[in-house]
Order: structure tokens, then C-alpha cells, then sequence
């Protein structure tokens, strides 16, 4: 019957898309079947949001087309997309927070009651299936600012699914879902799969795409690099698909030795019950804090650098005593010595979303001038520091939120080298960053040391702690516990530390 | 019944705002008045305590509607004034009072179209409104005079069965705004709007299909409408068109929404909240007249009782 051409619900040919001077998306194809769930793959700023809320007619595309059975579609807005049968649930919770459940799932095509109102007892009842679908309790008038994160997530799945909708697009639908929750979300969508609807899957995680998905593409700058069968392809073969290279080359070579100490805490207690300890950061090291999550490694940083006071111990930055450390003058002082400190959550402690890339990298520099100085546009540094960090951005007077996470995380860093800081002290260093920017990151890092600094690092991915640092400190219970040569280090190894030390858990 | 009087009081769990707060001033003004005077609880006093409310009422619950996606409307005090010129003009008044509604329908549409499509931001786009009307206000009637047709005087100075007509207005009023507000996809389309703006999520109910521009412009078309509903019924009060009588409106509805429990940033507020709000501004305004307390003092009094009331609500929004 079939004339050996697959029949394709959706047909995106040769879509090409530019923001200003940036071209996000160039020659872009995705065919989707139906009955199936088709992954979307790419590093972060490779164009898989792009791409996707151009089918959902949030962005319209510069060139290409969009063929749905066969016919073109024309997709000016979001509502025309839902009409067309498209749903998207968005990376970017999109649920009104003062609006109930119930009203979120059907807002903009609420059903009505005869007297042409809102039928709030369907909304409701129709609400109360669907949660209950995705095995949730939920009340469905309940206020979604009354929801966690996870909660809100899954009522924005629910959302999609309930659509008639012939396509279902998930950007990252699973972030912030624990294990349990994943599966419940995959059972829905093999009901999905099997219902006849094409499912577009983005996630990040590989063993995600392997268990659900039949067939991925993947992007990589904006382009388009392949479409394959997921049967047919491998974990490996995937990533450098996506990055263009093996993983053993994302981590630089190690230190071949260090300087002096140029951080040396001594008797440090960061609470009254915790042990002491002492630890010691050298020029031209990268020293990691290890351990279980929440084990300390988070509150000693914060500690060190005066967020919060510590129970005692003293603390010497380049040669200098400082007492109880942050005492005195607190981060302005430790910065002047030459400290800089990166927090976890760029978005809400390092980076000025609204502000230009280059306001956002010069910010350092002023802010050890009086307040009344004129600022300069420093415009020399702002060039040095984009080419040296291979910022991507459209311009120097983009706003940074304007950014992939990879380019925000190198803004923030880009701060602190501008400024000519000895000592970085790092909290999550690639938190929400793609495998190519990480590795970016990671050299950046390398040669910031082996040009005399030094740099003290905290991270949830212990395979990142111990490929990027050359020593690991390991935290248990609020003091470090053992200090390992990171080449000798494995998670397992670590693991054993922490949890075998006489005194951890005080 | 419960739970819904609790969240008159809490900020939690409800996008009604504190409208718990202008209840109590109003039972607590309502008690304190009718044991200070005998004046107060008399049926004269009241009836007109209610024609007195009844013009701020209506633009305070046009002013609600604007508030609700996030805007706000400064050219309420002009429309009103507009109004009244209008209506006083040489002419029928199957011409003159259809002829309010639809010149105040397009400044709504106007104020509308130059904050979604030109990307004005409101407090500019109406203030310029506000002018614009002024002056051809004055134009038309450069001081108080003209008369207004008999049948707006019969409608806002008759009674029916003993009862005031303003009362009966200003239930039909109330009525009409909560079929909108609470009974229609429009209104709940207008929480929607603002509850993303404050949340700093400005596509979201785009996202969601919902035609934003459109619901915001017609929300600026319903303000518009109800300040020349309080126009109109103004003019009937004062018999008369004049150029000043919707002066400080813009800011009194304002306020009314406000100690209403009415959240500026958007998608939290309620109609009966801003009633009461209303309310309140009009029984104070009525004591402290019982009390021969002088103008000025009142305008400062009431300047420190919208401090003291949204200052008393906690600012924090829907718990984000």
C-alpha cells in the first residue's frame, strides 16, 4: 500500500531563524512520525528551544516551511499552533501562578457554560481525570503558587497531554522530577506514543532518551548534524554527535606542581559542633571540595569568604592574617586582597540579567573605584576578556539574559579576570552548562592557574571534581575529613573517605 | 464560606487581595459613626452616603479591571469630566447619551492601542489621555453651565418603591462587573494577564493561546465605559456639564482599588474589595463632613489612611 516513503505527521524542511546578527538555526530539518517519540538533541544553545518554539508558533522562522500530513502549516502565533494540534510544554514553567490548576490546563480555551461563562465544574472534573492519569493528588482549585517546583511541572505536563493535540513537544520535561516521577511521566507518554500521537522529547539525560524515544536528532550550532534510530545508535556515538568530539578530551592536563600556599585556613570550625580543620589552597592548584551533597562543602566556601561567620579558626589570603575570617572587612576586603568569589545561582547572586555583557564584565573594576568615579566603557577589557573567554554573543551591549547558561557562566568568570584576581573560589562551576562550554570552562580554569592563580571548587558532579581539580579535600559532617591526589580519585574512593573517617559525623 | 472570609485576611492562598482589612475599617467606621452621631444611621444620611459613593464606585471598578493586567488608567478623572460636557451640549439625548458611551469607548480603545501596540507605558499613555481630554473639555465647556437632559437627571434622582435609583444603579453595576469579572473568559483572561506580568513571566499567557493585546485593550475600553457611567451619573447630581467635576477621580479609584486589597503589579485584586474600598473613602469622607472636620484635613487623612492600609498588606506577591 505504501509506496516505501515513510509518512511523516510533521515535516520541519530547511527552517532557518537569526535574532539580530545571530544566527540561531541555519538549514534546520525534523520529520516526526506518528506513533512515535522523536528526541532533540544538541548542547545547550544548539537551537533545540528555538527550533521548537518555532513549531509552536511563539517565533516565526526566516526561511523553511512546515509541512503537517503533507500540507503546509502556517504558524503566526501560539494559538495557531494549538489549533493545528500542536502542544508544547515549555522549558520555562509557563503556569500562572495565580490562576487555580484547573483554570491553568484550559486557560484560552476554556469550555463554556450555556450563560457563556467559564464551565468551572467541567474545568474541574476534566482537571481532576488528568491529574489523576499522572497519579497526582492534587486539588484542581488549588492556586499554583500553592505548588512545588516538581508539582508545577507535572501539572505543565498534564497541561500538553490534555490538549487534542496530534503533537506533543516536552522541552526538558523531566529537570526538575526526581527518578519515581520520571517513569509515571514515561508511562504517559508510551500511552501517548501508542495513541498515535508524535512526541518531541528534549532532555539532557542520555539513559532518558535510550529507555523512551525511537528516534533522535540532533543539532549542534544551529545546525542541523543527523537524524537516526535510536536502536541504532550508541550513548557515545551520540555525544560526539553533539559536541563533534570524544569525552576523554573534555578535561585539560593537570598541574605539574604548585607555589606557595595562598590560602591557608587553620582551626576552622564553621559551626560550634563541627571538628576543626585545616586546609591550604596553592598557586597554580585547582583544590576540590568533595563529598556527599550537603555535606558542608557549600557552607565552608560561604564561610571563607564572610557570608557567614564561622565558629572559629583563622584564615591567611595571600600572606595576609584576617582572623576569623570575613571579620574585618567582609568580601569588599578579601576582593582587594585579590579574592573572587562565583556563586552557585549566577541568575540570582552573580549576574545582572538586564545589563549588557559588558557592564556585567566591567562591574568589577568599578566597584573598586569611589562611587562618584565616571565610568568608563573600558571597552579594551571588554574585548580582551570576549575573545580570551570566546563569549558568544551578538554584541557587547547584548543583555547578558540574552546568553546560552554556557556564555552566562563565562561572563561571571569573565568578571573576575578582568580584574586580575589570585584566588577564585567556585560554587558549581558549570551548573546548567553544555558539554562544549563545560570543557571551555574547565580550560579557562586550567590556564588561570598555570598563570599563577589558584582556585578552591565545590561541585554536585564528582566526576567533574576529579577530572578538572589535582587535589580533592574531602567534607564530611562540616569538616574535611581526608585530602586526596585527584588522579588517584574515584567516586568510590571518596565515597569510602568520607563515610569510614573516625569523628565525621559530629 | 469560611475559607473564603479567611482569605479576605491571608496572602496566601488567594489572588482576592486583603479585602479582609477594608472590611473591618468599614464595619469599625459604620459602628464608630452610628454611636458618635445620631445623624448617621438616619435614612436621609444614608441614602445619600450612597449616592455620594455611587460615581466613585463605578470608576473604581473600572479602574479594577485596568489594574488587573498590570496597567492603570490616569485619564478616568478626564473621561468624567468629558462626560458631564457632553451631556450638557445643545442637543436630544438619544444622540447625547449613546454619543458618551461610544466617545468614551474609543478613548479606552486609544489609551489601549498606544500601551500594546506603540509599547507606551501606561501611566504615560493615560496621563497624555488625561490632557488631551482636558483641554477639549474645556473647549466644549469652558466653565460649570449647559443642561443636562431630564430623563439622566429623572434616572439618577428618582426612586422606585422608596428606594433611591442609585442604589439600584450601583447594584446593577456591581452586578454587571462580577458577570464580567468572575462569569466570563474575559475576566478570567484578565487575571491571567496580570497574574504573568507580576509574575515576570509576560509571554506565559501568550503562550497559553490567550489573545493578550486584545483583553488588555478592551480592559482599557471597560475603564474608559465606567468612568463615563460615573460621568453620567454625575451630571445628573449637578444637572449641569463641568470641566472640573472629575478632578483627583483618576487617583481616588485609584485608592479605592488599592485599600481594596488590590495588588498594582497586577492579577490580584476582587471587585468586592474594591466595593469596599470604595466604601470606606465614602464614609470617612461622610464623617469627618458630620464631624466639621475641613476639607484639606481630610485630603491629608486621607493620603495617610492608603498608607496605613496597603502598608498593613503584606507587599509580598502570590507567594512566587
Amino acid at each position: 500500500m505504501f509506496d516505501g516513503e515513510p509518512a511523516y505527521l510533521i515535516e520541519m524542511q530547511a527552517i532557518s531563524k537569526a535574532f539580530g546578527p545571530a544566527c540561531v538555526l541555519r538549514d534546520v530539518t525534523l520529520r516526526l512520525r506518528p506513533g512515535s517519540v522523536h528526541a532533540l538533541m544538541g548542547e545547550n544553545g544548539a537551537g533545540k528551544s528555538t527550533l521548537m518554539k518555532i513549531l509552536a508558533g511563539v517565533h516565526r522562522s526566516d526561511a523553511g516551511q512546515i509541512l503537517k500530513d503533507g500540507q503546509p502549516l502556517h504558524l503566526p502565533s501560539p494559538r495557531a499552533a494549538l489549533t493545528a494540534g500542536i502542544s508544547t510544554v515549555f522549558q520555562e514553567l509557563s503556569l500562572l501562578p495565580n490562576l487555580t490548576i484547573a483554570e491553568n490546563m484550559f486557560l484560552g480555551r476554556e469550555p463554556l457554560t450555556r450563560r457563556g461563562g467559564p464551565d468551572r465544574r467541567r474545568m474541574r472534573a476534566e482537571t481532576a481525570a488528568a491529574l489523576a492519569e499522572l497519579d497526582l493528588k492534587l486539588d484542581p482549585d488549588q492556586l499554583v503558587s500553592t505548588l512545588t517546583i516538581a508539582e508545577r511541572q507535572f501539572v505543565e505536563i498534564a497541561h500538553g497531554i490534555k490538549a487534542d493535540a496530534s503533537v506533543l513537544i516536552l522541552d526538558e520535561p523531566t529537570a526538575a522530577l526526581n527518578a519515581a516521577d520520571v517513569e509515571v511521566l514515561n508511562r504517559s507518554i508510551r500511552r501517548l506514543r501508542d495513541a498515535g500521537r508524535a512526541i518531541v522529547y528534549i532532555s539532557h539525560r542520555m539513559d532518558e532518551i535510550f529507555a523512551i524515544c525511537d528516534e533522535v536528532t540532533v543539532l549542534k550550532d544551529g545546525q542541523y548534524v543527523g537524524t537516526r534510530a535510536i536502536s541504532d545508535v550508541t550513548q557515545h556515538e551520540l555525544i560526539s554527535m553533539m559536541v563533534g568530539r570524544e569525552l576523554s578530551d573534555l578535561f585539560p592536563a593537570r598541574a605539574a606542581g604548585r607555589g606557595k600556599p595562598v590560602l591557608e585556613l587553620s582551626g576552622f570550625r564553621v559551626t560550634a559542633r563541627a571538628k576543626p580543620f585545616d586546609l591550604t589552597l596553592h598557586q597554580g592548584e585547582i583544590l576540590g571540595l568533595a563529598g556527599l551533597e550537603g555535606q558542608g562543602q557549600s557552607r565552608i566556601m560561604r564561610a571563607l569568604i564572610g557570608r557567614h561567620k564561622p565558629a572559629g579558626g583563622a584564615l591567611r589570603l595571600l600572606g595576609k592574617g584576617l582572623g576569623f575570617p570575613g571579620a574585618a572587612g567582609g568580601i569588599r576586603q578579601m576582593a582587594r586582597l585579590g579574592l573572587g568569589f562565583v556563586p552557585e545561582d549566577r541568575k540570582e547572586e552573580g549576574l545582572m540579567l538586564g545589563l549588557s555583557v559588558a557592564a556585567n564584565l566591567v562591574i568589577g573594576l568599578h566597584a573598586e573605584k569611589p562611587a562618584f568615579t565616571p565610568a568608563r566603557s573600558l571597552k579594551q577589557v571588554v574585548q580582551r576578556m570576549t575573545d580570551a573567554l570566546r563569549i558568544r554573543t551578538a554584541s557587547p551591549t547584548t543583555p547578558v539574559a540574552a546568553l546560552s547558561g554556557g556564555n552566562q557562566q563565562k561572563v561571571l568568570l569573565g568578571r573576575y579576570l578582568a580584574r586580575d584576581v589570585r584566588v577564585l573560589v567556585i560554587e558549581e562551576p558549570t551548573r546548567g552548562v553544555d558539554i562544549g562550554a563545560k570543557s571551555e570552562i574547565y580550560a579557562l580554569l586550567r590556564s588561570f592557574v598555570q598563570e599563577g592563580g589558584a582556585v578552591l571548587v565545590t561541585s554536585r558532579e564528582t566526576v567533574e571534581l576529579i577530572g578538572l581539580c589535582d587535589r580533592l579535600a574531602v567534607v564530611h559532617g562540616d569538616t574535611v575529613v581526608a585530602e586526596l591526589p585527584a588522579a588517584e580519585a574515584t567516586e568510590h574512593s571518596i565515597l569510602t573517605a568520607a563515610l569510614t573517617t573516625e569523628g565525621a559525623a559530629a | 464560606m469560611i475559607a473564603w472570609l479567611r482569605s479576605g485576611f491571608s496572602t496566601r492562598r488567594s489572588r482576592q487581595g486583603l479585602w479582609g482589612v477594608p472590611l473591618v475599617i468599614a464595619v469599625a467606621m459604620v459602628l464608630a459613626q452610628s454611636l458618635g452621631t445620631g445623624q448617621f444611621a438616619t435614612r436621609e444620611n444614608l441614602f445619600n452616603l450612597v449616592a455620594q459613593a455611587m460615581p466613585l464606585l463605578i470608576a473604581a471598578i473600572g479602574q479594577l479591571f485596568v489594574i488587573l493586567v498590570g496597567g492603570l488608567d490616569l485619564s478616568v478623572g478626564s473621561v468624567i469630566s468629558f462626560s458631564t460636557a457632553i451631556l450638557s451640549l445643545d442637543g436630544p439625548s438619544v444622540v447625547l447619551v449613546p454619543a458618551v458611551f461610544v466617545l468614551a469607548a474609543l478613548v479606552g480603545g486609544i489609551n489601549g492601542l498606544v500601551i500594546t501596540r506603540m509599547g507606551v507605558h501606561p501611566i504615560i499613555a493615560t496621563l497624555a489621555m488625561q490632557y488631551i481630554l482636558l483641554g477639549i473639555t474645556r473647549i466644549l465647556r469652558p466653565t460649570s453651565g449647559g443642561k443636562v437632559p431630564d430623563i439622566v437627571i429623572a434616572a439618577v434622582q428618582g426612586s422606585v418603591l422608596g428606594i433611591p435609583l442609585p442604589v439600584i444603579w450601583g447594584l446593577a453595576v456591581i452586578g454587571l462587573a462580577a458577570k464580567v469579572l468572575y462569569g466570563s473568559r474575559f475576566g478570567l483572561h484578565l487575571f491571567g494577564i496580570g497574574g504573568g506580568v507580576a509574575a515576570g513571566m509576560e509571554d506565559a499567557a501568550r503562550n497559553h493561546g490567550i489573545r493578550v493585546q486584545r483583553n488588555v485593550i478592551l480592559a482599557y475600553v471597560a475603564c474608559s465605559l465606567f468612568a463615563a457611567l460615573a460621568g453620567v451619573f454625575l451630571a445628573g447630581r449637578i444637572v449641569s456639564g463641568d470641566p472640573n467635576v472629575g478632578l483627583l477621580f483618576e487617583l481616588d479609584s485609584i485608592t479605592a482599588a488599592a485599600i481594596g486589597g488590590t495588588q498594582l503589579s497586577g492579577g490580584v485584586g476582587s471587585l468586592h474589595g474594591t466595593v469596599l474600598g470604595a466604601i470606606v473613602l465614602a464614609l470617612l469622607a461622610n464623617g469627618m463632613n458630620l464631624a466639621n472636620v475641613s476639607p484639606f484635613v481630610q485630603t491629608a487623612i486621607k493620603g495617610g489612611l492608603l498608607l496605613a492600609i496597603v502598608g498593613l498588606q503584606s507587599r509580598k506577591k502570590m507567594g512566587l
